[in-house]
């Protein structure tokens, strides 16, 4: 896959994930306005609330797993050379692959057990497992992405250079 | 080996894969799972990879983290920032120190609509900073100044490491956000008579101001119209009974996004920026808490907590000696991992010891989010410091953390007073 179309994927999956948590915001604010205002419950609002808060997590995370923006201790790689921190991200990826993966085939297994329980929503009776599917999709995005990434940091680290400087927005 | 065996080499791991930059989330949950599946099979623990993960992402009680970070988010881009310092700045600017001390009301007032500290220090380093060096503040203070204002947004609601606090040890996040309240106003005193100290005790250090005319005043009121109607709407709908928690933060972006675009603050650009930094930071929060919970299944099947809750014990030094001993490993844990890593990754085994000494538990959020706040500025990884040093880069670090060394003393002095007064915390939350 050529480059700029890697990256235009990656921004992609990050732009899922933040349409949904603005669904999700718009879920939530309706939802009370309608219950102080009109007395109208949306069917299935909850429901919905928490099943797209499960989508925009996963693919929240793939991107994040990219960019490197995991809350990490930066102690020993902030104090060594940058030779020996291209070393210590490539561990960290390659831990994070392997977890990920894993992740991704328990998941997958949950997605199964959920279509097999026939689990539906309170109101309106739709499956659920469809939207956990479409979570897990997120998961394998994510698995894909930090394969990349690992491909990145030892073949291309220029090409990583970019992401690297994003500051963790956490606290 | 023995089950102790089992926990020794787990915490070892666990800490050698994050001096590893292993994200500490996945290398909680790794260390939690394979600790887990060599006590109990490997079935069980990949069992509880998709069930614990699946059930974490979709609780919707967990919404109140993205939630409020959108609104944070959305209240920094529309500039209500800029307002609150002018605002400020005309009531206190002619005093000595008077601008720094206009900052610290400003982050205050931010604190109330954003819960990030990182966010509030990055703001104030823009707003702030310039002006305070135009009127001739040394860089020290300026930039010490913004550091210590800047720990204000994770004190006072809404604030995210209280909301993770809360579903961590399952405290009703709304009490833990009115509990903030009066120790995050406690700061925003105490460090205002912090530079007021300083002014006095230095004359020449601390510049004054030109003196506002009450019309200029007025006018820096009917700016914060906005800020205190988000903070008005959000907190006084938990308090009063109308909002959950999720729902307060749900109704906070929605309030922020209305408020910036009737005002014209926000555009298309500056709204879809916002959905994607509170998007980036949930990824990450929402994976160091799966790991969290994953790991402790680990910590029950080892059963730390308890056994560390008896070693305690039979220390023989008090419920507040060994109150006193974990606020000291907070503060050397500081050193080492930023604030929200630190609870996440301690509160599952310390809390349970903090129940078993009788200490109530939305007390010692608002002391744990006190203490963990020091470590945003102290070295070496005050994670304010090395925001504000990535905007404003001619400051050197040991300048910046020498300009916020009273403020880490007014912080301890302030964390002995919440100690002793507990009520300073729990009054608020009893009448809910």
């Amino acid at each position: 896959m050529r480059v700029n179309l890697m990256d235009r994927f990656i921004d992609s999956i990050e732009w899922i994930a933040a349409l949904f948590i603005g669904i999700v915001a718009v879920d939530v604010f309706i939802t009370v306005l309608l219950r102080y205002f009109f007395s109208i419950a949306i069917p299935d609002a909850y429901d919905f609330g928490q099943l797209l808060l499960g989508i925009l997590i996963f693919w929240g995370i793939a991107a994040t797993s990219y960019r490197g923006t995991h809350i990490t201790v930066d102690l020993v790689w902030a104090n060594v050379a940058p030779r020996y921190q291209r070393w210590i991200d490539v561990f960290a990826t390659l831990v994070l692959l392997f977890v990920v993966t894993v992740q991704t085939y328990t998941l997958f297994d949950k997605v199964v057990s959920t279509r097999d329980a026939n689990l539906l929503t309170f109101d309106l009776r739709l499956p659920v497992w469809p939207f956990f599917m479409v979570a897990w999709i997120g998961d394998v995005a994510a698995v894909l992405l930090i394969a990349v990434r690992t491909y990145r940091l030892i073949f291309r680290p220029d090409l990583m250079a970019a992401s690297q400087n994003i500051i963790k927005p956490v606290e | 080996m023995s089950t102790d065996g089992v926990a020794i080499t787990g915490f070892i791991v666990l800490f050698a894969l994050m001096l590893l930059r292993v994200p500490i989330g996945m290398a909680m949950g790794l260390v939690g799972v394979s600790g887990f599946a060599y006590l109990s099979g490997g079935g069980p623990a990949l069992k509880i990879v998709g069930h614990t993960t699946m059930r974490t992402v979709t609780d919707f009680n967990f919404a109140v983290i993205p939630l409020f970070l959108l609104m944070g988010s959305l209240a920094t881009t529309s500039g209500m920032s800029r307002e609150l310092f002018r605002g400020a700045n005309a009531f206190v600017g002619h005093l000595r120190g008077g601008l720094g001390i206009a900052t610290i009301a400003a982050c205050g007032g931010f604190a109330a609509i954003c819960g990030s500290s990182v966010a509030t220090a990055a703001t104030f380093s823009r707003v702030a900073y310039p002006e305070m060096r135009r009127y001739g503040y040394p860089q020290s203070f300026a930039t010490g100044v913004i550091a210590a204002g800047g720990t204000l947004g994770i004190m006072i609601p809404p604030s995210t490491v209280f909301a993770v606090y809360g579903l961590i040890t399952e405290q009703d996040v709304g009490k833990l956000f009115v509990a903030g309240i009066v120790p995050g106003i406690l700061a925003v005193f105490m460090y205002m008579a912090t530079i007021s100290i300083i002014g006095a005790l230095r004359p020449g250090f601390l510049p004054t101001g030109p003196r506002s005319t009450w019309a200029q005043r007025l006018d820096g009121i009917r700016e914060i119209w906005a800020t205190i109607l988000l903070f008005a709407f959000v907190i006084g709908g938990i308090y009063g009974g109308l909002f959950t928690a999720t729902e307060a933060a749900g109704m906070g972006a929605g309030g922020a996004f209305i408020i910036g675009v009737l005002r014209r603050r926000l555009s298309l650009n500056d709204v879809l920026r916002s959905l994607l930094e509170a998007t980036r930071t949930t990824a990450a929060v929402f994976t160091v808490l799966i790991g969290a919970l994953l790991f402790g299944y680990f910590l029950t099947i080892t059963q730390t907590p308890q056994k560390i809750t008896e070693f305690l014990g039979s220390l023989g030094l008090g419920s507040y000696g060994i109150l006193t001993i974990i606020m000291v490993m907070y503060l050397v844990l500081g050193c080492l991992m930023d604030a929200l890593a630190m609870i996440i990754l301690t509160v599952p085994i310390i809390f349970p010891v903090i129940k078993a000494l009788g200490f109530d538990p939305i007390w010692f959020g608002v002391i744990i989010v006190m203490t963990v706040e020091l470590g945003l500025i102290h070295p070496p990884v005050g994670m304010n410091i090395f925001v504000i040093k990535s905007v404003v880069e001619d400051a050197k670090i040991s300048t910046i953390f020498y300009g916020v060394l009273p403020f880490i003393l007014t912080d301890l002095v302030r964390l002995a007073i919440l100690i002793a007064f507990p009520i300073l915390a729990l009054w608020l939350p009893s009448h809910m």
